[in-house]
């Protein structure tokens, strides 16, 4: 394996040493893979594929097994996220007040699909269970910002606003 | 150990204390549904199926699987409860599977279909929602179906517990989840078929069966693998006289139901449409068919003639590493007494021809394995010289089961890096310059003296020459020998220790050590490591460290056994000893001429390629391919008269024939075969040949004796046997018809009736290595090796395994391609002085740098035609001219 920079699925160069600090500041710690791949994604963004197969050499344990912990918890991501996280809620009350509208409008304005990021890499749009915010039902959480009682033709809005308070890039 | 007294549905039944409820109920015949639960893997408690009512201090609902036994307890497990408990954990499982009974492969042998019928299923309360995943259908041999899968997590467990993969896993979670590969990537793995083997329903699939017939229509016969020297037990199931596919079973054979993707996805080769038709007679250089009788008639006129004008001894014999005891022991009687030539030999004892004696002088000593499960019984395992992953993969998984069930140490020495995946705690990979093997056995040895690893006063008591050992070792230097072999003094000493760590020690001996031109020395200093430590092992008698010797074929160890080599009888007694001459004489009733003993120790091919053998009698072996130096066969070929070749299929080897007689494969003869752990086991004929006219190996030559002369009154393998039972002592007390119970072990009935109280002796040799020289024209030396997916001729008419493995590569260092600019998949030319070849380059970092690695095991790839021995100097070069 090579350890200095490969490229990602999505073209990336990756810088591998990142990873190998993560291996090798767990060395002696048994049962480490968790906070290697927590290290690891905190240093990259996401667990892309080289990363995996590197930490399935060095530790010896297969890369399915890898992904399969990777995928089992939700805070592990596989694809690269952007700078915004925008969380949709599709839980039940947000369901019934028209969720998937929101949702649909949010995938338009912004030209990605639910789970993806866009291009420009500044937002990665996601559906999530109930946010405990029903109350303001539809809801969505942009970051750590929660934005209550959507509507379709308001969800633009609040991107635009978003993207105007110089928030982003 | 201690036993526990429990009830289970009124039958009082006693099982070893820590056992869980379930492998309680099934080791005593009482049935509790379950589709997670295996005996052979860990617990996983993930279907819900298996609860039963459980009465301890008090009554409450257990799950058998994941629950010990303890005394007096009461097990129920159909009370209404629990019963309807199990409905509807099935009704959530069938809530969306496909239900395509019909044109499931596994129905009829299914446990979700069986469970669903039992507990009369029908019609559920939930309306089913189907899951439509797309079919996965990414190689060759498996097909996923994940419709089916009820996420029992068997065959993510069999596929890193027993074959140390972990190609699948769980992915995702809650509804989502889903077994499959890291990034849903094609397949990619050792296609033992674990998983397939375990699966509980239909979402696995054997692609060689697909749709040719269904689980109750099949009649199953065990029989035992026909490629490596393991000896798996392998059951084939047959239909209207053809194999259509191949399973295993769990508690037949020593394999435990293992099996590797030859055992179980190589069986194409049986119905191959290429396989040998009709007798062959060579006319103006073209074959023509022709029957039996005259085939026979032609032979034996030919080889009469060459009796009459030269002697018998100017005929040569080459007996099979792939036939049967019986088909090899009448082989060599033929060659000895009907033919009259001493003459004989097999590729085995062709490439490691110091390995007989010494294996022979080991089983009499009591420092060879008695049997391949003296792998799963030890503490410390030490593969030297050998790819266990590639060579005898199933042994591999009982290196697995040791590391797993006894904690055991794992230390592996090669001159390449080789994989081998196990969880050791211990796990010491070494990798020895070229040539070294000596220099580091002999420092192991130093070391376990020095730091008194051993019980050194017992083990002068009970060497008689341990005297020698100060005075040989007193200049060697442990240093130098880190410096000679390139393994850091640590190591070595922690090698030392964990070898003399308590517990048993299994020693394998690899082919690499085999083969090499100093394969002599190495396994006598490999002996003497084993006798320092038995003679101190606090129970003297009882081995604590033994030497399992590797074999390539199904056959090999057998081929040598029945003496079909020029240095011994059957049962390696001497033909040198005149004495022994005598007693085969007596039980043969002929008599030997004597000049056939004269030339002993010469190689075959070389006094074909003087010009000493005017005929050959080539069974079953294609040497062309197999011998590592192809281009001294080709010679010796080419100046001997008269060729004839017994085969299942026209080879390189067949192809220069004269005469060519049609054999059956292993599916369609009875007879025995014995494994490199020296055990003999008993194959079942299971077809009869269709479409060829074919015949076996042992009628051929009862019939070509009959044209000589000569009568050779064996109705079947059975006769043989018994006449093997009483000509060979190593086989005495073997019996045909017991075989088909139980195993026949003739290592642990010569070594039990060795005299326990004689004393150990040591064998000391010197330290000496191999030195390859540097050679200007051809700087890199070529290695050839075994490989997991292709061996012999059969594998190459195994679609399967072709589509597998389609192609042979040249592994090279990373360090000599980046100088040579060569990247993977160039085509590179790998000459020596007398041939070249044109392979794919493989770019790794397994081989040192200047050693290209080929695997010998592509037939179709002619590298034994470059090799000039077995260490060949040649050149690399990308393929479109040289730079
Ligand atoms: S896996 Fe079993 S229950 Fe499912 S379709 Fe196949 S035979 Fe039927
Ligand atoms: S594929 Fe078969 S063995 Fe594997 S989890 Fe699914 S049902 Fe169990
Ligand atoms: S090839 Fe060897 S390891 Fe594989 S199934 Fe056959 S005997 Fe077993
Ligand atoms: S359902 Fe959307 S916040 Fe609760
Ligand atoms: S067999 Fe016990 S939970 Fe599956």
């Amino acid at each position: 394996m090579n350890t200095t920079n490969e490229k990602s699925i999505q073209g990336e160069a990756i810088d591998l040493s990142k990873v190998e600090k993560a291996v090798e500041k767990y060395k002696n710690v048994k049962g480490a893979l968790i906070p290697i791949l927590q290290m690891v994604q905190a240093e990259i963004g996401y667990l892309p594929a080289p990363a995996i197969d590197l930490i399935s050499e060095r530790l010896n344990i297969s890369a399915s097994e890898i992904v399969g912990v990777a995928t089992f918890y939700a805070q592990f991501h596989l694809v690269p996220r952007g700078q915004h996280i925008i969380k949709v809620c599709c839980g039940t009350a947000c369901h019934v007040k028209g969720a998937k509208k929101i949702a649909e409008k949010l995938s338009k304005t912004l030209d990605v699909s639910l789970g993806m990021t866009t291009k420009d890499k500044v937002f990665t749009l996601e559906e999530v269970a109930c946010l405990g915010a029903c109350s303001l039902a539809p809801v969505m959480m942009v970051d750590e910002n929660v934005h209550g009682k959507l509507a379709s033709d308001t969800v633009a809005d609040v991107i635009k606003e978003i993207k105007e308070s110089g928030f982003s890039q | 150990m201690k036993t526990i007294n429990l009830v289970v549905d009124d039958k009082t039944i006693t099982v070893p204390e820590g056992t869980n409820i379930f492998q309680a109920s099934l080791d005593n015949g009482i049935y509790i549904p379950g589709l997670c639960y295996h005996p052979k893997l860990s617990q996983f408690g993930g279907c819900r199926l298996c609860m039963v009512e459980v009465t301890e201090r008090r009554t409450a609902h257990r799950f058998a699987c994941a629950h010990p036994v303890s005394e007096g307890m009461i097990v129920k497990v159909n009370t209404p409860k629990v019963v309807r408990y199990r409905r509807s954990v099935m009704e959530y499982l069938l809530a969306h599977h496909e239900l395509s009974c019909p044109t499931c492969d596994k129905a009829g042998e299914c446990s979700l279909q069986d469970i669903t019928h039992e507990l009369m299923l029908s019609p559920s309360r939930f309306n089913a929602v189907r899951m439509n995943a797309p079919v996965v259908r990414d190689n060759p041999i498996l097909e996923l179906n994940r419709n089916r899968c009820v996420l029992c997590g068997r065959c993510v467990s069999a596929c890193k517990e027993i074959e140390g993969v972990g190609a699948i896993d769980f992915q995702k979670r809650g509804i989502k989840t889903y077994v499959g590969t890291a990034f849903d990537k094609p397949l990619d793995c050792s296609f033992c078929g674990g998983c397939l083997a375990v699966c509980p329903t239909g979402s696995w699939q054997d692609r060689t069966l697909e749709f040719r017939g269904r689980p109750w229509e099949f009649k199953k016969t065990q029989t035992i693998c026909p490629y490596c020297a393991v000896g798996c037990t392998i059951v084939l199931n047959t239909k209207s006289g053809s194999v259509r596919r191949v399973t295993s079973d769990d508690y037949i054979g020593i394999n435990e139901g293992n099996l590797c993707i030859k055992g179980r996805f190589g069986h194409e080769f049986i119905h191959s449409a290429e396989r040998l038709k009709t007798p062959l007679i060579k006319k103006d250089g073209a074959f023509h068919p022709s029957s039996w009788d005259d085939a026979l008639e032609y032979i034996s006129k030919r080889f009469q003639q060459i009796i009459n004008e030269h002697g018998g001894k100017a005929i040569g014999g080459i007996g099979s590493e792939k036939c049967t005891n019986e088909d090899n022991y009448l082989f060599q009687k033929f060659c000895r007494s009907v033919l009259r030539t001493n003459t004989i030999d097999n590729l085995s004892n062709l490439r490691s021809p110091s390995l007989n004696s010494l294996m022979y002088e080991s089983v009499i000593r009591g420092i060879a394995s008695t049997s391949l499960k003296e792998i799963e019984h030890a503490n410390t395992l030490f593969f030297f010289g050998t790819d266990m992953t590639e060579a005898h993969p199933v042994a591999g998984t009982m290196a697995r089961k040791a590391i797993r069930m006894n904690n055991a140490s794992l230390i592996i020495a090669n001159i390449r890096t080789i994989s081998f995946s196990g969880t050791a705690k211990n796990d010491i990979r070494l990798t020895y310059s070229f040539g070294s093997q000596i220099p580091f056995i002999h420092a192991l040895i130093k070391i376990i003296i020095d730091e008194k690893l051993i019980d050194l006063k017992k083990a002068e008591s009970s060497i008689s020459n341990f005297h020698e050992l100060p005075l040989a070792f007193d200049t060697f230097s442990v240093k130098e020998a880190s410096q000679v072999t390139g393994i850091s003094e640590e190591m070595m000493r922690t090698t030392a220790r964990l070898l003399t760590k308590s517990g048993n020690c299994c020693i394998v001996c690899g082919r690499d050590v085999e083969e090499d031109p100093l394969s002599r020395d190495t396994i006598k200093a490999l002996m003497n490591l084993c006798v320092l430590m038995n003679a101190s092992s606090p129970d003297t008698g009882h081995s604590k460290a033994s030497l399992l010797f590797s074999r390539s074929h199904n056959n090999s160890q057998g081929v040598n056994d029945m003496g079909v080599v020029p240095e011994f009888f059957p049962g390696y007694s001497t033909t040198s000893d005149v004495s022994n001459r005598e007693n085969i004489e007596k039980q043969w009733g002929v008599k030997f001429s004597d000049d056939i003993f004269m030339r002993e120790s010469k190689n075959i091919f070389e006094l074909a390629r003087n010009g000493a053998l005017k005929g050959l009698y080539i069974m079953g072996e294609n040497p062309l391919v197999s011998y590592p130096n192809g281009k001294e066969v080709l010679e010796a070929f080419q100046k001997t008269g008269f060729i004839v070749v017994q085969d299942v299929f026209l080879t390189e080897t067949a192809q220069l024939a004269d005469v060519v007689l049609p054999t059956v494969t292993f599916a369609e003869k009875e007879g025995t075969f014995t494994n490199m752990g020296m055990t003999v086991q008993r194959l079942n004929k299971i077809i009869q040949p269709s479409g060829v006219d074919a015949k076996p190996d042992w009628q051929i030559i009862c019939e070509f004796a009959k044209k000589m002369g000569y009568s050779y009154s064996y109705a079947s393998p059975k006769d043989i046997l018994s006449e093997i039972e009483s000509v060979v002592p190593i086989y005495s007390g073997i019996n045909y018809d017991r075989l088909k119970r139980k195993e026949f072990y003739w290592a642990s009935s010569v070594s039990g009736s060795r005299n326990k109280s004689a004393k150990y002796l040591l064998n000391i040799v010197q330290p000496e290595s191999l030195e390859i020289k540097q050679n200007k024209d051809f700087p890199f030396v070529l290695l050839t090796g075994v490989s997991l997916n292709h061996q012999g001729t059969f594998s190459r008419y195994s679609n399967a395994l072709v589509s597998v493995s389609p192609e042979c590569f040249a592994e090279m260092n990373r360090k000599d391609a980046q100088k040579m600019n060569i990247h993977d998949g160039d085509a590179v030319v790998i000459e020596s002085s007398q041939n070249k070849v044109t392979l794919k380059a493989k770019v790794t970092g397994k081989s040192p740098e200047g050693i290209v690695f080929v695997s010998e095991d592509y037939e179709w790839i002619p590298i034994n035609l470059v090799r000039t021995g077995v260490y060949t100097p040649v050149k690399i070069y990308k393929e479109t001219g040289q730079i």
